[in-house]
């Protein structure tokens, strides 16, 4: 059940995201159809021991950050050093790298919303930002240190938890901006992102807060890799700018992608007031759970209760649906089918951004607002990158007995799904995200017109 | 070994913070202050006392790094101690 509320909109956004120095860089790229993957050197040190070997992922440099190395520990960067100024030290003491992503692109946000130091400082200016993972750069030298080398917990040094903890993100942006209001982090695994920016929609329409800086991270990490890897469900196999393809037959799992999404939120009257540029607005959001008691397989179920509960009893349209679209084999077929059952056959485009720059985990759903945003702005729809083929048969699962979703093959919606970029007019946009745990998320953005 | 030449020592290693301002170690005395003169969060002490184990080859004791001040003649004591005990 939705209640009324205020309205609220998005005023700025801002990231970290693979191979590109910033938001322009992410535009030009993602609507000229390029790939952000790569071989990841991380991945290939490890030779036969891993079996996917490709990411988009951040490299420190490529942030303008230098680590600065303990004498302590090898390999344990103490802190980092912003080469371009952005960050002060005693806020990059206590950050790892996707605490510093967020940082930046928090900074970034809210220079694009154009708040005031006053608004920004305020009680009623919140931050909520999660990650999927833990700071496991800290963690894996703090602990190899204490357990292996059975040396004393000092000499990890003082800043293991700060740099570890679950909401370090948020903290650390909220000691950044110095706001009052709000600092929490959702976690959500794969829906973190949208997740964040869900709850912080509600915090604004609910009259908590008037302004909440809000996203997701994934900062890189071999330890989050390693373990969707020996899962089995990295994809394999394909040259890097191909191995994300989803819908496509020869799919045969996700890019493991590391990257940072931020936007910045005001309720929509005093945004309006102050002349605030507004990139878009929230109409709803809406969250459950599969309540299907499995913790990794998509239920078709579960996600058509999540469109009935994001459009309430409202009329349903949209001009794009930005999916989840992992590129595994039974998650893509199963959400196009939920996306079919409800919205119909046509009227309507399929955008899967991760065909792009593979699966930023905890930062998905806040780097595919922010590429559904740009996509309002263009007027075009995002790629589905590499979805060459589409099954013609039946899946397994739509012959089963009870199945009650579309009876046909993949391959008759390929008009839904194009590998290229589709000029069109775009006004609003249904973002839909899942992680483990059955949980999923959904948010219906539009243009202010 | 020379108090000042443990003094120039933990000059070195605070240089290495990031948050002191080199500026403020160009005069270092035993009377100065961590907190107080060179403005080190307090954070900071116990990964400074854990780099002057290595940089002097000691180990401190756990209750004397509790009980450690804030001043640098209260480290290079306690570096003159441990080392005594060797």
């Amino acid at each position: 059940m939705s209640t009324g509320g205020r309205r609220v909109a998005i005023v700025g956004m801002g990231g970290a995201f693979p191979d590109c120095k910033d938001l322009n860089e992410l535009r030009q790229k993602l609507f000229a159809g390029q790939s952000l993957i790569r071989d990841w050197d991380e991945a290939l040190a490890h030779g036969k021991n891993i079996r996917s070997t490709v990411s988009g992922y951040i490299t420190e440099q490529e942030m303008g950050l230098e680590p600065v190395y303990s004498t302590l520990i090898p390999n344990y960067p103490e802190t980092y050093i912003d080469t371009l100024g952005r960050i002060p030290d005693a806020n990059l003491a206590t950050a790892d790298v996707g605490s510093i992503w967020s940082m930046i692109a928090s900074q970034e946000a809210i220079k694009m919303a154009g708040w005031s130091v006053s608004e920004t400082e305020s009680e009623q200016t919140g931050v909520v930002v999660g990650s999927g993972g833990a700071g496991h750069i800290i963690l894996r030298n703090a602990w190899h240190s204490f357990f292996e080398l059975k040396r004393k917990t000092r000499i990890a040094g003082s800043h293991t938890v700060d740099r570890a903890m679950v909401y370090r993100d948020a903290a650390n942006v909220a000691c950044l901006i110095k706001n009052k209001g709000v600092c929490e982090a959702i976690g959500s695994a794969c829906a973190t992102g949208l997740g964040n920016i869900g709850y912080a929609y509600r915090l604004i329409k609910f009259g908590i807060q008037d302004r909440v800086v809000a996203g997701g991270v994934e900062g890189t990490s071999l330890e989050t890799y390693i373990g969707f890897d020996a899962m089995q469900v990295l994809s394999k196999g394909f040259a890097a700018s191909e191995s994300s393809r989803p819908f496509d037959t020869d799919r045969n799992g996700f890019v493991c992608s590391f990257g940072c999404g931020i936007v910045a939120l005001e309720e929509y009257e005093m945004a309006k007031a102050r002349g605030a540029n507004i990139l878009a607005v929230i109409d709803d959001y809406f969250n459950n759970s599969d309540g299907a008691g499995n913790m990794f397989f998509p239920s078709f179920d579960g996600q058509k209760r999540l469109w009935k509960g994001l459009f309430a009893d409202r009329p349903i349209k949209a001009d794009v649906v930005k999916v989840h679209g992992t590129s595994t084999p039974v998650g893509d077929t199963i959400e196009l089918f939920s996306v079919v059952d409800i919205m119909g056959e046509d009227g309507y485009h399929i955008s899967a951004p991760k065909s792009q720059f593979g699966h930023m985990l905890g930062a998905a759903g806040a780097v595919e607002l922010i590429t559904a945003i740009m996509m309002l702005q263009e007027q075009k729809v995002l790629p589905c990158l590499n979805s060459t083929n589409l099954n013609p048969e039946l899946e397994n699962f739509q012959k089963a007995e009870g199945w009650d979703g579309p009876k046909k093959p993949v391959a008759e919606y390929r008009h839904l799904i194009s590998p290229e970029t589709v000029n069109k007019e775009i006004n609003s946009i249904v973002c839909l995200n899942y992680g483990f745990g059955g949980t999923n998320s959904a948010m219906s953005i539009s243009r202010d017109i | 070994m020379e108090r000042q030449e443990i003094i120039n020592g933990l000059v070195e290693i605070l240089k290495t913070v990031r948050m002191i301002d080199p500026a403020k170690l160009a005069n270092v005395t035993e009377e100065t202050d961590f907190i107080a003169d060179l403005n080190t969060p307090s954070t900071e002490m116990i990964n400074i006392a854990a780099k002057a184990e290595q940089k002097f080859d000691v180990e401190f004791d756990d209750d004397d790094i509790d009980e450690l001040g804030s001043k640098v003649k209260d480290i290079v004591d306690l570096i003159i101690k441990a080392k005594e005990r060797a």
